[in-house]
């Protein structure tokens, strides 16, 4: 995260109430009630309407009667010579009804509902969160598409390496502190993490930051509320390894490694990818030797490149088995306070607080689920917001979540998830089509065009 | 259905040239069925968890000058498997659940030689070309990701037939390389294979019309 602090367009969550207040960056403020609700499925077939085909030796006389007696209100025959009705059915006459009475006709050959079809075309899934249209980062890496293919399972894990999750209503009964689940988490699957910074099994969060890094891979989607997650099905391991200031250290991080890493539940391993949006300037090789462990063990390190802007990845991105992630803002472009290097792997949405590129009257940042940071200022872990925020630490959940869908999909290697979204990451800056550069390494990370896989001579659309 | 068609057009030219049977040369129609295994092998493995299967055919042969005859004649062979990831030859392959189906479709034109010819058991051998269209189909939620192409490449074969009458039996070892329709993409890049032709061996059902 660059600027800890210094989210402009703030959208408050009042917890209890389903009444959500929208404060725009001018100060208006919309009010509206949350109605969670599912989708409407689509008729498979037009109402009131069934296509009756008589048999050829059908009199005229006697397929006038039949539509009568089917509950045809007015029939259109066929412009060819087939004698096939489309009949109009009177308006107490549902179509399965018309359906069993033209079928027992001996001078109807079949009937049928007048089936409605669509034109052919890739899946996609538009979820229904109330605040989802102003995650551009999301429509940046083709996420309705991606999703169209795979919104993540709960037996693949994330563990969120970070400032901690507000995952639980709990109290420490040490500090007297109350801290409250998030409000728009619905079914997400929490596996049990451990808080390395205060020593104790519960990993809430006493900042924001992990929260929305969290969020932004697993926040509960398509449930009429809040944002969406970039891999909502899957789950998600809280590890506290920075405290409320948002520092951790060497030995945490490794602790927290180990943990998530080691951790099993009938006989399987679901952490499958560990986020870390975090970064040093230092190195170390306790972590380094911890990644490297986990790494042969099968699991993916992914990690923020760093937000000074300057032309190194900060540790431990910059480490072999790391995927190390930048910053883009909503324009495509590298975030100004992107770090680059020769150590870059890919770009995702950061965000750049300080501009609306997209003219939607919200800045854009990156927008989830967080404890509000004016309330955490003053020891409260218990009110939330939909906020933004940018950086580095923003992208690389981002990469994290992406990697969970393909390992979702089936991908059991990190180094084939490395490789697929290398192939497939759209390029940026002129980088060639097999390769990389220092600004966007492969470049944006589009985990619809890995998911597909290989076929015998087909790849993944590039 | 192209390919079909045009096997048709050859099957009839050739029976068109039956009246020469009246002078001395032998029209055969064969029932083919048998396996065919991938030269692509890495690759099948890894989509289909075999390189081989059924394969099914026939053809028009004409015996015009002693043993040596022409011959034309297509097979069909299909398999059906998931897509895959695998980063390299070295690595897993990594199943990812959505359908892949393939279609090799080569249509065979040879000449050949039959040994002993008139004898009881005849050996025969043939080479010629075999121009095969691949055919590649796969859906990933409503996107297809489908491929077509023909290539010609080359084909040997060896065999026996059996019997004096009109009804006679055979087998036959061939092989056909076909090469360039595959290696692009997909698996077969990272493998390296480019060769969608194969080892087959087929047990024939031969009507015979006319020859000595």
């Amino acid at each position: 995260m660059r600027t800890p602090t210094a989210f402009v367009a703030a959208i408050a969550l009042l917890v209890g109430p389903a009444v959500i207040a929208v404060s725009a960056p001018d100060g208006e403020v919309i009010r509206a009630v949350s109605t969670p609700r599912g989708p409407v499925p689509a008729p498979s077939y037009r109402d009131g309407e069934v296509i009756v085909t008589f048999r050829a030796a059908a009199e005229t006389r006697d397929v006038e009667r039949a539509l009568r007696a089917g509950g045809g209100l007015e029939a259109r025959r066929s412009r060819g010579a087939s004698p096939r009705f489309l009949v109009t059915l009177a308006p107490d006459i549902g179509v399965p009804e018309a359906l069993d009475r033209f079928s027992r006709m001996p001078e109807v050959e079949f009937a049928e509902p007048n089936g409605i079809v669509r034109r052919s075309q890739a899946a996609t899934f538009k979820p229904d969160d109330n605040f989802y249209r102003y995650q551009w980062n999301l429509t940046q890496m083709n996420a309705e598409r991606a999703w169209g293919i795979q919104k993540g399972k709960s037996s693949v894990a994330v563990a969120v390496l970070d400032s901690g999750v507000a995952y639980e209503d709990y109290t420490d009964p040490r500090t007297r502190q109350a801290f409250r689940k998030a409000p728009d988490w619905g079914d997400t699957r929490f596996l049990p993490g451990y808080d390395f910074v205060n020593g104790d099994a519960h990993p809430n969060d006493d900042e924001y930051h992990g929260t929305h890094v969290a969020s932004t891979i697993a926040e509960a989607t398509n449930n009429g509320l809040g944002m969406a997650g970039l891999a909502f099905g899957c789950a998600i391991m809280p590890v506290k390894v920075l405290d409320q200031d948002g520092e951790g250290t060497f030995f945490d991080v490794a602790e927290g490694i180990d943990y998530a890493a080691e951790y099993a539940e009938g006989g399987e391993k679901p952490v499958k990818v560990i986020n870390m949006s975090l970064g040093s300037e230092g190195t170390s090789q306790t972590v380094k030797n911890a990644i490297d462990r986990a790494y042969s063990g099968g699991v993916l390190f992914v990690a923020a490149a760093g937000n000074s802007g300057k032309g190194i990845v900060e540790f431990p991105a910059n480490l072999p088995n790391v995927l190390a992630v930048g910053a883009l803002d909503s324009r495509k472009e590298k975030a100004r306070y992107s770090n680059t290097g020769a150590d870059l792997d890919f770009v995702a949405p950061g965000g750049d607080c300080d501009r609306d590129d997209n003219a939607d009257g919200v800045r854009d940042c990156v927008f989830q689920q967080m404890p509000d940071e004016r309330f955490v200022a003053i020891g409260r872990h218990d009110v939330f917001c939909y906020c933004g925020l940018d950086g580095t630490s923003m992208a690389t959940p981002h990469v994290a979540a992406a990697a969970a869908l393909l390992f979702s999909q089936g991908f059991t290697e990190p180094a084939s998830v490395r490789a697929a979204l290398e192939q497939t990451a759209e390029r940026l800056g002129g980088a060639p089509a097999d390769g990389r550069n220092d600004t966007f390494g492969y470049g944006l990370v589009l985990p619809a065009a890995a998911l597909p896989g290989l076929g015998l001579n087909t790849g993944p659309r590039k | 259905m192209r390919t079909v068609r045009t096997t048709f057009l050859a099957a009839s030219a050739l029976l068109a040239l039956a009246p020469l049977s009246a002078r001395g040369g032998e029209l055969a129609i064969e029932a083919h069925g048998g396996y065919f295994d991938m030269a692509a092998e890495n690759s099948a493995s890894a989509l289909f968890d075999s390189t081989g299967g059924a394969t099914f055919g026939g053809a028009v042969r004409y015996t015009f000058w002693r043993g040596a005859f022409v011959s034309a004649g297509a097979r069909t062979f299909s398999k059906e498997g998931e897509r895959v990831f695998v980063t390299s030859p070295s690595s897993p392959v990594q199943k990812l659940g959505f359908p892949v189906s393939i279609r090799l479709t080569p249509i065979v034109l040879q000449a050949g030689y039959r040994f002993r010819a008139g004898h009881l058991i005849v050996p025969y051998v043939a080479a010629g070309a075999a121009i095969t269209k691949y055919e590649e189909t796969s859906e990933v939620a409503g996107e297809s990701f489908d491929e077509s192409a023909s290539k010609t490449g080359f084909t040997g074969v060896g065999g026996v037939e059996v019997g004096r009458g009109i009804v006679r039996f055979g087998a036959e070892v061939g092989y056909t390389t076909v090469t360039g329709a595959i290696g692009s993409d997909g698996v077969s890049k990272v493998y390296g294979e480019d060769d969608i032709g194969g080892l087959h061996v087929i047990g024939k059902i031969v009507l015979a019309f006319g020859g000595r």
